[in-house]
């Protein structure tokens, strides 16, 4: 039976809620019981997280702000060395939510539209959904910066309501869309330090290229600029009713009932739009640890690397996991197109199953000079389960499996893993490490059904 | 009459039933069941194996590819006054005939064009157009404006045809991001991104060990297919995954097996769309059994500054369609292989302020290669009868091209796949 114990509810929260755990991480918050953690995860600006800028400082090779493969390890780093991992779990829903790619916009601009997400991840979703109205970035993706008075450019706009807040199909019109693109008008990107990147590009408003007139949007009537637009899309019940489920689904149940997005919802209206009390909502929630929240989410690509990296204690600087990662179907900063990625069982087909497999020989792979990996004979030593003999093989694959997938396997699962180590008859941990074995039954657990699910 | 699953080479497994479930309202209460030929015809089954008798390749334009400007109206005034900068100049048109041109940029297409291999299919759409990309790729994949069905028109398909698709690379994905089209409720379609990364790796540093992993994954994914996934705890995606991973094995065994020196007869550009098209044809000259290919490009949705983009990636479509034809020209298999080329939507007929254009509807579709019959089919709808968004309204329900090629290709009852009839367009000679 899964999520009996608090261990096992905290296991499947940090799975969810972060990307994983390590031992140590595990045993860090099993202290703080389930509540404790919720909470600590909640608040990331009680956390010190500066060891992760001299990390990224360390190992990138050039500027991010410059060079796209520079720009995903940086993020990529931060992920796998956080300690605030629902910070950047939420960081990087945003990202999926108000997917922008580099296929249309530079790398000094994703950059600081990341930030932007970062500190408004656990904010008012109002004043994150405004800056990102007025970020640079979004003002290339979505031409908003093109969009001016008595040349209006609806993309935005219609993206704003479709994708941002109330959701396709709800109750907008394309007048709708064609009046707030007018309200959304006279904004354009100060980039005149492109020379000089370590300057921050601005959005600046012009008001001789915003529209003044009167504007109807969703039956409210003035003189609309974006900020007016964005308060009716964030005051609308549509805008947390979307939201909410997207959370809800992300974080719990494949199919959240009306009764649990009214939840989100009430709490949405009664803390300011504040996202941290939705999440803490569903964090806290009995559907959160119940069967049917368990283990039904298949990671993505992302989840997948930064999770097995994070468990591992793996060595990395963040460039080599970048094919990997494109393999499987993702590249962060290079969502498809502005609904990002669309998840769930698309993860999954031939090519990014074997892509998946790969990668888990990638990070297990033994030799020294590998871009990214995991010296597995020196995590397992160093976890005291070297013992030989039958007894031994177990300690190291029940290790093995309760940080990976939280130990919850059946017999059948275990006795391929202990076979493949040679178990009964002849294992030892030296000669395991020796032939290969120890590496193969990490690879096999990283590689097998179970792992691909959250 | 017996059922279809009698001609099944492996029973329906639990995939089907899984994707059964998963599925809001299964598309069998919406279509009627595909009824499998009352003949089945061995000589049609062992000719599959020989030579790929007919191959339908996709190439899917993501973003919505602005259509007035890729098949030009060029004496239509009100072309002109629409698009007062995005306008094309009429002598650096490819011109077809004294009403339409072809975007400069597309010079492969018009050579093919010129051999009569290229039909273009004007004002392609459907009644109450939808100018979200998202409904709209959804409306095209699976060839229906219903929101509650789930399988895709080629999924269909193939579901309506598996009594003959014996190969498990009946049909493929290039790319990482299988498509909508292919989903269907029992057919497995691989999706690879080359030929060579399409394995499972081993670790060279253990090379006696090789085997030893590869049987233990495959015992893992067995086991968790055949026995965990069973448990209710783990809903349908255990069994997905692990019967997804089971099927990606085997046909990299078939691919390794099949896939027999393949060398390109032309050379083709260094594009991600060339080299997709390359894997295509490198599937098709392997004699996989192939009949459907899938490939995708986007960037097509050019709100701002349309005319640098548009010009970059007509360029990259064309150049990449000219060089994969030229190789299964070299390969004496250019007759077998048709090409649709289709785009969500079109684009607005008047140019907006930035240069761009935004979300329109009706737009021009290409078949290229194979038998289709050259020309121009259907209507051009009128650049001033416009809907009230300013849009154009189709002539041609997208559907009739899908029609034309289930009938025309695969030889099935379109209606079967589309739950409707649709008129056939005589493409195909």
């Amino acid at each position: 039976m899964p999520l009996v114990t608090e261990r096992q509810r905290i296991q499947h929260l940090l799975r969810r809620a972060g990307f994983g755990y390590s031992a140590a991480e595990l045993e860090r918050y099993g202290r703080l019981g389930l509540e404790g953690t919720v909470d600590h995860l909640l608040h990331p600006e009680v956390v010190d997280d500066s060891h992760v800028d001299a990390t990224i400082k360390s190992s990138l090779k050039r500027d991010p702000m410059e060079h796209r493969p520079s720009l995903i390890a940086r993020w990529h780093l931060r992920l796998v060395h956080t300690e605030r991992p629902l910070l950047e779990k939420l960081t990087y829903f945003w990202h999926d939510h108000f997917a922008t790619s580099l296929s249309k916009v530079r790398p000094h601009l994703l950059l600081q539209q990341n930030e932007t997400l970062r500190a408004n991840a656990l904010g008012s979703f109002q004043d994150l959904l405004l800056s990102i109205t007025r970020d640079p970035a979004m003002l290339v993706w979505l031409d908003n910066r093109a969009n001016q008075k008595n040349a209006p450019n609806e993309n935005y706009a219609r993206e704003v309501m479709e994708l941002y807040t109330l959701g396709r199909g709800k109750d907008y019109t394309e007048t709708d869309i064609k009046e707030a693109a007018r309200a959304f008008t006279g904004w354009r990107v100060d980039d005149a330090n492109m020379e000089n990147m370590s300057q921050f590009a601005r959005a600046v408003f012009t008001p001789k290229r915003h529209d003044g007139g009167v504007k109807t949007v969703l039956g409210v009537t003035g003189r609309l600029d974006d900020a007016g637009v964005i308060g009716i899309l964030a005051e609308h019940p549509d805008t947390p009713g979307y939201v909410g489920a997207k959370l809800w689904r992300f974080f719990a149940v494949p199919e959240p009932t009306p009764e649990m997005i009214a939840r989100t919802t009430r709490a949405y209206f009664e803390h300011n739009g504040s996202i941290r009390a939705m999440v803490r909502t569903i964090l806290l929630s009995d559907e959160m640890y119940s069967p049917q929240a368990y283990r039904w989410r298949i990671k993505s690509p992302v989840e997948l690397i930064v999770g097995a990296e994070r468990a591992l204690g793996a060595r990395t600087i963040g460039y080599g996991e970048i094919e990997n990662s494109r393999a499987m179907g993702q590249v962060l900063f290079e969502p498809p197109n502005p609904a990002g990625w669309p998840g769930g069982a698309t993860w999954v087909n031939s090519t990014t199953l074997l892509a998946r497999a790969n990668f888990a020989h990638h990070l297990t792979q033994a030799g020294k000079g590998r871009a990214f990996g995991v010296d597995v004979p020196g995590l397992l030593a160093a976890s005291g389960v070297q013992r030989a003999g039958l007894a031994g093989a177990n300690a190291l694959v029940d290790y093995l499996l309760d940080l990976l997938v939280g130990g919850d396997v059946d017999a059948m699962t275990r006795d391929v893993l202990l076979q493949h180590l040679g178990a009964p008859y002849h294992y030892s941990f030296e000669q395991a490490a020796k032939s290969g074995t120890l590496n193969g039954v990490v690879y096999l657990v990283l590689g097998m059904p179970l792992y691909q699910l959250a | 009459m017996p059922t279809d699953e009698t001609f099944l080479d492996r029973p329906l497994g639990r995939r089907t039933l899984i994707r059964r479930g998963i599925a809001f309202v299964s598309t069998a209460a919406l279509m009627p069941p595909a009824f499998v030929r009352a003949v089945f015809d061995e000589a049609s089954v062992a000719s599959a194996a020989e030579a790929p008798r007919r191959v339908l390749v996709i190439l899917q334009l993501g973003g919505g590819n602005d259509g007035l400007n890729t098949v030009v109206p060029y004496r239509d005034g009100a072309y002109h006054d629409a698009r007062r900068q995005l306008g094309l100049n009429p002598e650096s048109l490819l011109h077809l005939n004294d009403e339409f041109a072809l975007h400069p940029k597309l010079t492969g297409i018009k050579e093919l064009y010129d051999q009569q291999r290229v039909a273009v299919v004007l004002g392609a759409g459907y009644p109450h157009p939808n100018r979200s990309h998202f409904r709209a790729m959804d409306i095209w994949h699976t060839g229906s404006t219903d929101e509650r069905v789930y399988t895709g028109w080629l999924g269909r398909l193939l579901d309506a045809t598996r009594y003959e698709q014996r190969a498990l690379w009946h049909a493929a994905n290039v790319g990482a991001d299988e498509p909508l089209s292919l989903k269907s409720t029992s057919s497995f379609v691989p999706s690879l991104a080359s030929v060579p990364a399409y394995a499972l790796q081993v670790d060279p540093q253990f090379p006696r060990q090789a085997d030893r992993r590869i049987t233990d994954w495959l015992r893992l994914y067995r086991q968790q297919a055949e026995g965990m996934a069973r448990q209710a705890e783990y809903g349908g995606q255990l069994a997905f995954v692990s019967e997804t991973g089971l099927e990606a094995y085997e046909s990299t065994v078939d691919l390794r097996r099949n896939a027999t020196g393949y060398q390109a007869k032309t050379e083709y550009p260094r594009t991600p769309l060339a080299s997709a098209l390359q894997t295509v044809a490198g599937l098709v000259v392997s004699n996989l059994g192939t009949t459907i290919a899938y490939v995708t490009t986007g960037g097509f949705d050019t709100h701002a500054g349309q005319s640098g983009t548009q010009d970059r990636l007509l360029g990259v479509v064309s150049d990449a369609v000219r060089a994969f034809y030229a190789d299964l020209d070299g390969h004496g298999l250019s007759d077998g292989v048709t090409t649709l080329g289709w785009t969500e939507f079109g684009r607005r007929v008047r140019q907006n302020g930035s240069g761009g254009t935004d979300h329109g509807t009706a737009t021009p579709t290409f078949l290229i290669g194979g038998h289709v019959r050259g020309g121009i089919y259907g209507e051009q709808p009128s650049l001033t009868r416009l809907d009230r968004n300013g849009d154009l309204q189709f002539t041609t329900d997208f559907r009739s091209i899908y029609a034309t090629i289930i009938s025309g290709l695969f030889g099935t009852d379109p209606a079967d796949v589309l739950g409707a009839r649709y008129p056939v367009l005589p493409v195909f000679a």
